[in-house]
Protein backbone atom coordinates (compact mmCIF):
# COMPACT_ATOMS: atom_id res chain seq x y z
CA UNK A 1 0.00 0.00 0.00
CA UNK A 2 1.43 3.36 -0.95
CA UNK A 3 1.18 6.17 1.52
CA UNK A 4 1.14 9.86 0.65
CA UNK A 5 1.68 12.08 3.64
CA UNK A 6 -0.20 15.36 3.75
CA UNK A 7 1.91 18.31 2.57
CA UNK A 8 3.22 19.44 5.90
CA UNK A 9 6.26 21.20 4.53
CA UNK A 10 4.86 23.76 2.10
CA UNK A 11 6.01 23.40 -1.51
CA UNK A 12 9.26 25.21 -2.20
CA UNK A 13 10.38 25.00 1.42
CA UNK A 14 13.33 22.67 1.97
CA UNK A 15 13.06 20.61 5.13
CA UNK A 16 15.68 21.74 7.63
CA UNK A 17 18.62 19.45 8.35
CA UNK A 18 18.81 20.39 12.02
CA UNK A 19 15.99 20.17 14.58
CA UNK A 20 14.05 23.30 13.96
CA UNK A 21 12.13 24.60 16.92
CA UNK A 22 10.97 27.75 15.15
CA UNK A 23 10.38 27.22 11.43
CA UNK A 24 10.25 30.29 9.24
CA UNK A 25 6.82 31.73 8.60
CA UNK A 26 4.83 29.74 6.06
CA UNK A 27 3.95 31.27 2.68
CA UNK A 28 0.54 32.95 2.55
CA UNK A 29 -2.25 30.41 2.74
CA UNK A 30 -4.64 30.00 -0.16
CA UNK A 31 -7.59 29.81 2.19
CA UNK A 32 -9.17 32.98 3.53
CA UNK A 33 -7.50 34.75 6.41
CA UNK A 34 -3.83 34.99 7.24
CA UNK A 35 -2.26 31.83 8.68
CA UNK A 36 -1.93 32.12 12.42
CA UNK A 37 1.02 29.97 13.47
CA UNK A 38 0.45 27.51 16.23
CA UNK A 39 2.52 27.79 19.38
CA UNK A 40 3.17 24.96 21.78
CA UNK A 41 5.81 23.59 24.10
CA UNK A 42 7.87 20.81 22.58
CA UNK A 43 10.29 18.95 24.82
CA UNK A 44 10.36 21.88 27.21
CA UNK A 45 11.04 24.57 24.61
CA UNK A 46 8.63 26.83 22.82
CA UNK A 47 7.83 25.74 19.28
CA UNK A 48 5.93 27.25 16.38
CA UNK A 49 4.22 25.37 13.56
CA UNK A 50 2.55 26.93 10.53
CA UNK A 51 1.37 24.01 8.37
CA UNK A 52 -1.97 22.29 8.10
CA UNK A 53 -3.88 22.26 11.37
CA UNK A 54 -5.45 18.90 10.61
CA UNK A 55 -2.11 17.21 9.89
CA UNK A 56 -1.28 14.35 12.20
CA UNK A 57 0.98 15.39 15.07
CA UNK A 58 3.00 12.27 14.16
CA UNK A 59 3.88 13.70 10.73
CA UNK A 60 4.57 17.17 12.09
CA UNK A 61 6.94 15.85 14.74
CA UNK A 62 8.83 13.68 12.25
CA UNK A 63 8.81 15.80 9.09
CA UNK A 64 8.88 19.36 10.42
CA UNK A 65 10.65 19.00 13.75
CA UNK A 66 12.78 15.97 12.74
CA UNK A 67 11.95 14.12 15.93
CA UNK A 68 12.34 10.68 14.42
CA UNK A 69 11.99 8.73 17.65
CA UNK A 70 8.28 9.06 16.93
CA UNK A 71 7.63 6.02 14.72
CA UNK A 72 4.84 5.49 12.25
CA UNK A 73 3.43 1.99 12.51
CA UNK A 74 -0.26 1.98 11.65
CA UNK A 75 -1.74 5.52 11.52
CA UNK A 76 -4.88 4.31 13.30
CA UNK A 77 -4.01 4.09 16.97
CA UNK A 78 -3.47 0.35 17.00
CA UNK A 79 0.28 0.01 17.58
CA UNK A 80 1.54 2.72 19.95
CA UNK A 81 4.80 3.29 18.02
CA UNK A 82 3.97 7.00 17.68
CA UNK A 83 3.01 7.49 21.34
CA UNK A 84 4.03 10.80 22.89
CA UNK A 85 3.07 12.56 26.09
CA UNK A 86 0.63 15.44 25.55
CA UNK A 87 -0.30 17.50 28.59
CA UNK A 88 0.82 14.74 30.97
CA UNK A 89 -1.12 11.97 29.18
CA UNK A 90 0.12 9.31 26.77
CA UNK A 91 -1.51 9.70 23.35
CA UNK A 92 -1.01 8.22 19.90
CA UNK A 93 0.34 11.15 17.90
CA UNK A 94 -1.12 9.69 14.68
CA UNK A 95 -4.59 10.45 16.05
CA UNK A 96 -3.85 13.94 17.33
CA UNK A 97 -4.34 16.81 14.88
CA UNK A 98 -1.51 19.33 15.09
CA UNK A 99 -4.00 22.09 15.88
CA UNK A 100 -5.06 20.31 19.05
CA UNK A 101 -1.73 20.90 20.80
CA UNK A 102 -1.96 24.71 20.54
CA UNK A 103 -0.64 26.17 23.81
CA UNK A 104 -0.17 22.63 25.17
CA UNK A 105 2.95 20.63 25.95
CA UNK A 106 4.31 17.67 23.99
CA UNK A 107 7.14 15.38 25.08
CA UNK A 108 8.82 12.90 22.76
CA UNK A 109 11.62 10.52 23.62
CA UNK A 110 14.12 13.19 22.49
CA UNK A 111 12.96 15.31 25.42
CA UNK A 112 12.38 12.52 27.89
CA UNK A 113 15.83 11.00 27.41
CA UNK A 114 17.38 14.01 29.17
CA UNK A 115 15.77 12.94 32.44
CA UNK A 116 17.01 10.79 35.32
CA UNK A 117 13.89 8.65 34.99
CA UNK A 118 14.85 7.82 31.42
CA UNK A 119 18.30 6.75 32.60
CA UNK A 120 16.67 4.30 35.02
CA UNK A 121 14.37 2.89 32.33
CA UNK A 122 17.27 2.73 29.86
CA UNK A 123 19.37 0.64 32.25
CA UNK A 124 16.44 -1.62 33.11
CA UNK A 125 15.50 -2.25 29.46
CA UNK A 126 19.18 -3.04 28.71
CA UNK A 127 19.50 -5.32 31.74
CA UNK A 128 16.71 -7.59 30.43
CA UNK A 129 17.55 -7.22 26.72
CA UNK A 130 14.06 -5.80 26.35
CA UNK A 131 14.97 -4.14 23.06
CA UNK A 132 15.44 -6.07 19.86
CA UNK A 133 14.64 -4.27 16.60
CA UNK A 134 13.82 -1.14 18.58
CA UNK A 135 10.96 0.20 16.46
CA UNK A 136 8.37 0.04 19.25
CA UNK A 137 10.75 1.17 21.97
CA UNK A 138 10.31 4.98 21.96
CA UNK A 139 6.55 4.49 22.38
CA UNK A 140 7.10 1.65 24.84
CA UNK A 141 9.43 3.76 27.00
CA UNK A 142 7.03 6.72 27.01
CA UNK A 143 4.17 4.36 27.89
CA UNK A 144 6.34 3.03 30.75
CA UNK A 145 6.96 6.61 31.92
CA UNK A 146 3.24 7.49 31.67
CA UNK A 147 2.38 4.37 33.69
CA UNK A 148 5.00 4.98 36.39
CA UNK A 149 3.94 8.63 36.78
CA UNK A 150 0.48 7.48 37.88
CA UNK A 151 1.47 4.21 39.49
CA UNK A 152 5.11 4.17 40.71
CA UNK A 153 4.94 0.52 41.89
CA UNK A 154 2.80 -1.31 39.33
CA UNK A 155 2.17 -5.06 39.52
CA UNK A 156 3.10 -7.14 36.44
CA UNK A 157 -0.61 -7.18 35.49
CA UNK A 158 -0.78 -3.39 35.77
CA UNK A 159 2.34 -3.08 33.63
CA UNK A 160 0.76 -5.27 30.95
CA UNK A 161 -2.36 -3.13 31.10
CA UNK A 162 -0.34 0.11 30.97
CA UNK A 163 1.62 -1.09 27.93
CA UNK A 164 -1.33 -2.83 26.26
CA UNK A 165 -1.53 -0.23 23.49
CA UNK A 166 2.08 -0.75 22.44
CA UNK A 167 2.70 -3.67 20.14
CA UNK A 168 6.09 -5.39 19.97
CA UNK A 169 6.74 -8.15 17.45
CA UNK A 170 10.20 -9.11 18.77
CA UNK A 171 10.32 -9.57 22.49
CA UNK A 172 7.15 -11.37 23.48
CA UNK A 173 6.75 -8.64 26.14
CA UNK A 174 8.05 -10.59 29.17
CA UNK A 175 11.44 -8.87 29.11
CA UNK A 176 9.74 -5.49 28.86
CA UNK A 177 7.47 -6.23 31.83
CA UNK A 178 10.52 -7.30 33.85
CA UNK A 179 12.37 -4.16 32.80
CA UNK A 180 9.56 -1.88 33.97
CA UNK A 181 9.32 -3.82 37.23
CA UNK A 182 13.04 -3.33 37.78
CA UNK A 183 12.86 0.36 36.83
CA UNK A 184 10.09 0.93 39.37
CA UNK A 185 12.32 -0.55 42.09
CA UNK A 186 15.58 1.11 41.03
CA UNK A 187 13.87 4.44 40.45
CA UNK A 188 12.49 4.56 43.98
CA UNK A 189 11.41 8.13 44.65
CA UNK A 190 11.83 9.33 41.08
CA UNK A 191 8.21 8.68 40.13
CA UNK B 1 -6.19 29.28 11.05
CA UNK B 2 -3.60 26.60 11.72
CA UNK B 3 -4.53 25.91 15.30
CA UNK B 4 -8.28 25.56 14.60
CA UNK B 5 -10.89 26.86 16.99
CA UNK B 6 -10.36 26.38 20.73
CA UNK B 7 -13.46 27.58 22.56
CA UNK B 8 -13.49 27.47 26.35
CA UNK B 9 -17.20 28.04 26.83
CA UNK B 10 -20.18 26.26 25.32
CA UNK B 11 -21.74 29.40 23.82
CA UNK B 12 -18.52 30.09 21.89
CA UNK B 13 -18.47 26.50 20.63
CA UNK B 14 -22.12 26.64 19.55
CA UNK B 15 -21.59 29.96 17.77
CA UNK B 16 -18.69 28.41 15.85
CA UNK B 17 -20.79 25.36 14.93
CA UNK B 18 -23.15 27.59 12.94
CA UNK B 19 -20.45 27.51 10.20
CA UNK B 20 -21.11 24.32 8.23
CA UNK B 21 -17.42 24.08 7.31
CA UNK B 22 -16.42 23.48 10.93
CA UNK B 23 -15.96 19.92 12.21
CA UNK B 24 -16.35 19.30 15.94
CA UNK B 25 -13.52 17.19 17.37
CA UNK B 26 -13.51 15.89 20.93
CA UNK B 27 -10.75 13.29 21.19
CA UNK B 28 -9.98 12.74 17.51
CA UNK B 29 -9.50 8.97 17.76
CA UNK B 30 -12.13 8.31 15.08
CA UNK B 31 -11.89 11.47 12.97
CA UNK B 32 -8.13 11.24 12.59
CA UNK B 33 -8.13 7.71 11.21
CA UNK B 34 -9.09 9.08 7.81
CA UNK B 35 -7.15 11.65 5.83
CA UNK B 36 -8.56 14.28 3.47
CA UNK B 37 -7.16 16.15 0.47
CA UNK B 38 -8.47 19.49 1.65
CA UNK B 39 -7.75 20.82 5.10
CA UNK B 40 -10.41 20.18 7.71
CA UNK B 41 -11.22 23.03 10.09
CA UNK B 42 -11.57 21.51 13.52
CA UNK B 43 -13.44 22.93 16.47
CA UNK B 44 -11.66 21.45 19.49
CA UNK B 45 -13.98 20.59 22.34
CA UNK B 46 -11.46 19.40 24.93
CA UNK B 47 -11.35 22.76 26.72
CA UNK B 48 -15.09 23.50 26.73
CA UNK B 49 -15.88 23.71 30.43
CA UNK B 50 -19.56 22.72 30.20
CA UNK B 51 -18.65 19.53 28.33
CA UNK B 52 -16.02 18.24 30.74
CA UNK B 53 -16.13 15.92 33.72
CA UNK B 54 -18.72 14.07 35.76
CA UNK B 55 -21.21 15.52 38.24
CA UNK B 56 -24.26 14.37 40.16
CA UNK B 57 -27.75 15.77 40.36
CA UNK B 58 -30.40 14.28 42.69
CA UNK B 59 -31.58 11.85 40.00
CA UNK B 60 -28.79 11.67 37.46
CA UNK B 61 -25.12 11.10 36.92
CA UNK B 62 -24.13 13.66 34.30
CA UNK B 63 -21.16 12.94 32.04
CA UNK B 64 -19.83 15.85 29.96
CA UNK B 65 -19.67 14.78 26.33
CA UNK B 66 -15.98 15.70 26.03
CA UNK B 67 -15.01 13.66 29.11
CA UNK B 68 -12.29 11.18 28.21
CA UNK B 69 -12.56 7.48 28.99
CA UNK B 70 -9.57 7.83 31.33
CA UNK B 71 -11.38 10.56 33.25
CA UNK B 72 -14.39 8.25 33.62
CA UNK B 73 -12.11 5.52 34.97
CA UNK B 74 -10.51 7.94 37.44
CA UNK B 75 -13.79 9.43 38.66
CA UNK B 76 -15.26 8.27 41.99
CA UNK B 77 -18.70 9.17 40.58
CA UNK B 78 -18.63 6.76 37.63
CA UNK B 79 -20.69 3.60 38.25
CA UNK B 80 -19.00 0.17 38.02
CA UNK B 81 -20.89 -0.77 34.84
CA UNK B 82 -19.62 2.28 32.98
CA UNK B 83 -16.09 1.77 34.28
CA UNK B 84 -16.13 -1.87 33.27
CA UNK B 85 -17.17 -1.04 29.71
CA UNK B 86 -14.81 1.90 29.36
CA UNK B 87 -11.82 -0.07 30.70
CA UNK B 88 -12.21 -2.35 27.68
CA UNK B 89 -11.89 0.48 25.16
CA UNK B 90 -8.75 0.05 23.03
CA UNK B 91 -5.69 1.03 25.09
CA UNK B 92 -4.57 3.64 27.65
CA UNK B 93 -3.41 6.10 24.95
CA UNK B 94 -6.76 5.86 23.13
CA UNK B 95 -8.68 6.15 26.42
CA UNK B 96 -6.67 9.29 27.24
CA UNK B 97 -8.03 10.97 24.09
CA UNK B 98 -11.33 9.29 23.21
CA UNK B 99 -14.50 10.66 24.78
CA UNK B 100 -17.91 9.36 25.79
CA UNK B 101 -19.68 11.93 23.59
CA UNK B 102 -17.54 10.99 20.61
CA UNK B 103 -18.31 7.32 21.19
CA UNK B 104 -22.02 8.12 20.92
CA UNK B 105 -21.79 10.64 18.05
CA UNK B 106 -19.80 8.13 16.00
CA UNK B 107 -22.99 6.11 15.65
CA UNK B 108 -21.34 2.70 15.79
CA UNK B 109 -23.26 -0.24 17.29
CA UNK B 110 -19.87 -1.47 18.59
CA UNK B 111 -19.23 1.60 20.75
CA UNK B 112 -18.40 0.24 24.21
CA UNK B 113 -19.66 3.15 26.31
CA UNK B 114 -22.77 3.67 24.14
CA UNK B 115 -23.92 0.14 25.06
CA UNK B 116 -24.02 1.21 28.70
CA UNK B 117 -25.89 4.42 27.87
CA UNK B 118 -28.47 2.36 25.97
CA UNK B 119 -29.06 -0.17 28.75
CA UNK B 120 -29.47 2.50 31.43
CA UNK B 121 -31.81 4.66 29.27
CA UNK B 122 -29.49 7.65 29.24
CA UNK B 123 -30.66 10.97 27.86
CA UNK B 124 -28.54 13.28 25.72
CA UNK B 125 -28.53 17.05 26.10
CA UNK B 126 -28.04 18.36 22.57
CA UNK B 127 -27.52 22.06 21.89
CA UNK B 128 -27.00 24.52 19.08
CA UNK B 129 -27.06 28.29 18.86
CA UNK B 130 -30.78 27.82 18.09
CA UNK B 131 -31.55 26.18 21.42
CA UNK B 132 -31.27 22.88 23.24
CA UNK B 133 -33.20 19.63 23.46
CA UNK B 134 -33.20 16.40 25.44
CA UNK B 135 -33.17 13.15 23.50
CA UNK B 136 -33.20 9.57 24.80
CA UNK B 137 -30.06 7.92 23.49
CA UNK B 138 -32.16 5.15 21.90
CA UNK B 139 -33.79 7.77 19.66
CA UNK B 140 -30.43 9.27 18.70
CA UNK B 141 -29.53 6.25 16.56
CA UNK B 142 -31.37 6.29 13.26
CA UNK B 143 -29.73 3.16 11.80
CA UNK B 144 -26.81 2.60 9.46
CA UNK B 145 -24.50 4.91 11.44
CA UNK B 146 -26.94 7.79 10.92
CA UNK B 147 -27.62 9.83 14.04
CA UNK B 148 -30.12 12.53 14.99
CA UNK B 149 -27.66 15.42 15.17
CA UNK B 150 -27.86 18.49 12.94
CA UNK B 151 -24.68 19.99 11.48
CA UNK B 152 -24.74 22.89 13.96
CA UNK B 153 -25.52 20.76 17.02
CA UNK B 154 -23.26 19.36 19.72
CA UNK B 155 -23.91 16.68 22.31
CA UNK B 156 -23.22 18.65 25.48
CA UNK B 157 -23.77 16.07 28.21
CA UNK B 158 -25.18 12.63 28.86
CA UNK B 159 -27.55 12.04 31.77
CA UNK B 160 -27.64 8.57 33.32
CA UNK B 161 -30.58 7.89 35.69
CA UNK B 162 -29.07 6.84 39.03
CA UNK B 163 -31.91 4.43 39.72
CA UNK B 164 -30.88 2.37 36.69
CA UNK B 165 -27.14 1.96 37.27
CA UNK B 166 -27.11 -1.37 39.15
CA UNK B 167 -27.11 -4.32 39.62
CA UNK B 168 -25.48 -5.07 36.33
CA UNK B 169 -23.97 -7.73 34.11
CA UNK B 170 -21.44 -6.85 31.40
CA UNK B 171 -19.37 -8.81 28.92
CA UNK B 172 -17.37 -7.78 25.87
CA UNK B 173 -16.15 -10.42 23.44
CA UNK B 174 -13.17 -9.23 21.40
CA UNK B 175 -10.33 -10.87 19.51
CA UNK B 176 -7.96 -10.04 22.39
CA UNK B 177 -8.05 -8.13 25.64
CA UNK B 178 -6.67 -4.79 24.43
CA UNK B 179 -7.01 -2.89 21.16
CA UNK B 180 -9.99 -5.00 20.17
CA UNK B 181 -13.19 -3.83 18.55
CA UNK B 182 -16.14 -5.69 20.06
CA UNK B 183 -17.16 -8.81 18.18
CA UNK B 184 -20.12 -8.73 20.44
CA UNK B 185 -20.93 -7.00 23.68
CA UNK B 186 -23.73 -7.36 26.19
CA UNK B 187 -24.93 -5.30 29.13
CA UNK B 188 -27.82 -6.21 31.38
CA UNK B 189 -29.54 -4.69 34.39
CA UNK B 190 -31.54 -6.75 36.85
CA UNK B 191 -33.29 -5.48 39.97
CA UNK B 192 -35.55 -7.53 42.20
CA UNK B 193 -37.47 -6.68 45.33
CA UNK B 194 -38.68 -9.38 47.72
CA UNK B 195 -38.17 -12.07 45.09
CA UNK B 196 -40.03 -10.21 42.36
CA UNK B 197 -38.32 -8.84 39.25
CA UNK B 198 -38.80 -5.08 39.20
CA UNK B 199 -36.55 -4.07 36.34
CA UNK B 200 -34.78 -5.93 33.56
CA UNK B 201 -32.89 -4.43 30.64
CA UNK B 202 -30.70 -6.18 28.06
CA UNK B 203 -28.62 -4.43 25.40
CA UNK B 204 -26.54 -6.09 22.68
CA UNK B 205 -23.68 -4.34 20.87
CA UNK B 206 -22.29 -5.27 17.43
CA UNK B 207 -25.22 -7.52 16.52
CA UNK B 208 -27.49 -5.22 14.51
CA UNK B 209 -26.73 -1.85 12.91
CA UNK B 210 -27.80 -0.05 16.06
CA UNK B 211 -27.34 -1.30 19.61
CA UNK B 212 -30.18 -3.78 20.12
CA UNK B 213 -32.79 -3.45 22.84
CA UNK B 214 -36.34 -4.76 22.86
CA UNK B 215 -38.42 -3.41 25.73
CA UNK B 216 -41.33 -5.67 24.83
CA UNK B 217 -39.21 -8.81 25.28
CA UNK B 218 -37.67 -7.42 28.47
CA UNK B 219 -41.14 -6.98 29.95
CA UNK B 220 -41.83 -10.74 29.61
CA UNK B 221 -40.09 -11.32 32.94
CA UNK B 222 -40.80 -8.03 34.75
CA UNK B 223 -43.25 -8.34 37.61
CA UNK B 224 -42.71 -12.10 37.94
CA UNK B 225 -41.35 -13.93 40.96
CA UNK B 226 -38.06 -15.73 40.34
CA UNK B 227 -39.57 -19.28 40.15
CA UNK B 228 -42.14 -18.06 37.60
CA UNK B 229 -39.40 -16.36 35.60
CA UNK B 230 -37.39 -19.59 35.65
CA UNK B 231 -40.26 -21.41 33.98
CA UNK B 232 -40.29 -18.79 31.24
CA UNK B 233 -36.51 -18.79 30.79
CA UNK B 234 -36.49 -20.98 27.68
CA UNK B 235 -39.32 -19.04 26.05
CA UNK B 236 -37.53 -15.80 26.86
CA UNK B 237 -34.30 -16.98 25.23
CA UNK B 238 -36.21 -18.35 22.23
CA UNK B 239 -37.97 -15.01 21.76
CA UNK B 240 -34.62 -13.23 21.72
CA UNK B 241 -33.29 -15.89 19.36
CA UNK B 242 -36.05 -14.98 16.91
CA UNK B 243 -35.65 -11.21 17.38
CA UNK B 244 -31.87 -11.03 17.08
CA UNK B 245 -31.09 -10.95 13.38
CA UNK B 246 -27.41 -10.03 13.05
CA UNK B 247 -26.23 -7.78 10.24
CA UNK B 248 -23.27 -8.95 8.14
CA UNK B 249 -19.96 -8.12 9.73
CA UNK B 250 -16.37 -9.17 10.12
CA UNK B 251 -17.46 -12.00 12.40
CA UNK B 252 -20.08 -14.48 11.21
CA UNK B 253 -23.76 -13.89 11.96
CA UNK B 254 -24.18 -17.38 13.46
CA UNK B 255 -21.29 -16.86 15.86
CA UNK B 256 -22.56 -13.47 17.01
CA UNK B 257 -26.10 -14.72 17.44
CA UNK B 258 -25.09 -17.74 19.51
CA UNK B 259 -22.71 -15.71 21.67
CA UNK B 260 -25.44 -13.11 22.22
CA UNK B 261 -27.88 -15.77 23.41
CA UNK B 262 -25.24 -17.45 25.57
CA UNK B 263 -24.54 -14.15 27.30
CA UNK B 264 -28.23 -13.47 27.79
CA UNK B 265 -28.59 -16.92 29.34
CA UNK B 266 -25.57 -16.34 31.58
CA UNK B 267 -27.02 -12.97 32.64
CA UNK B 268 -30.22 -14.71 33.78
CA UNK B 269 -28.25 -17.44 35.54
CA UNK B 270 -26.12 -14.92 37.43
CA UNK B 271 -29.29 -13.31 38.79
CA UNK B 272 -30.84 -16.65 39.72
CA UNK B 273 -33.28 -17.08 36.82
Amino acid sequence: MTYSPPPIVPAGMTPPAEPLMTPPAAPPAASPGPPAPLEFVLNGESAVYAGRGDARLLDVLRDVFRLTSVKCGCREGECGACAVIFNDRLVNSCLVPAGMVALGSVTTLEGFRETERFAVLDRAYARFSAVQCGFCIPGMVLASEALLRRNPRPSPAEIREGLSGNLCRCTGYNAIVEAVTLASKEGEGLW
Amino acid sequence: MVSGLHPRRLNEALAAMADPGVIALAGGTDLMVGETETERRFLYLHNVREMRGLRETPDHLVVGAATTFTEVLESPLAPPLLKEAVSGVASPAVRNAGTVGGNVANGSPKADSALVLMVVDAVLLIASARGERLLPVADFYLGGKKVDLASDELIVEIRLPKSRLAPHYYCKVGGRRALAISRLSFAGLFRQERGRIRHLAAAFGAVTDVIFRDRCLESMLVGLEIPEAKKLRQDFLAAYGAALVPTSGRVSKEYRRSVALNLLGDFLTVFGV
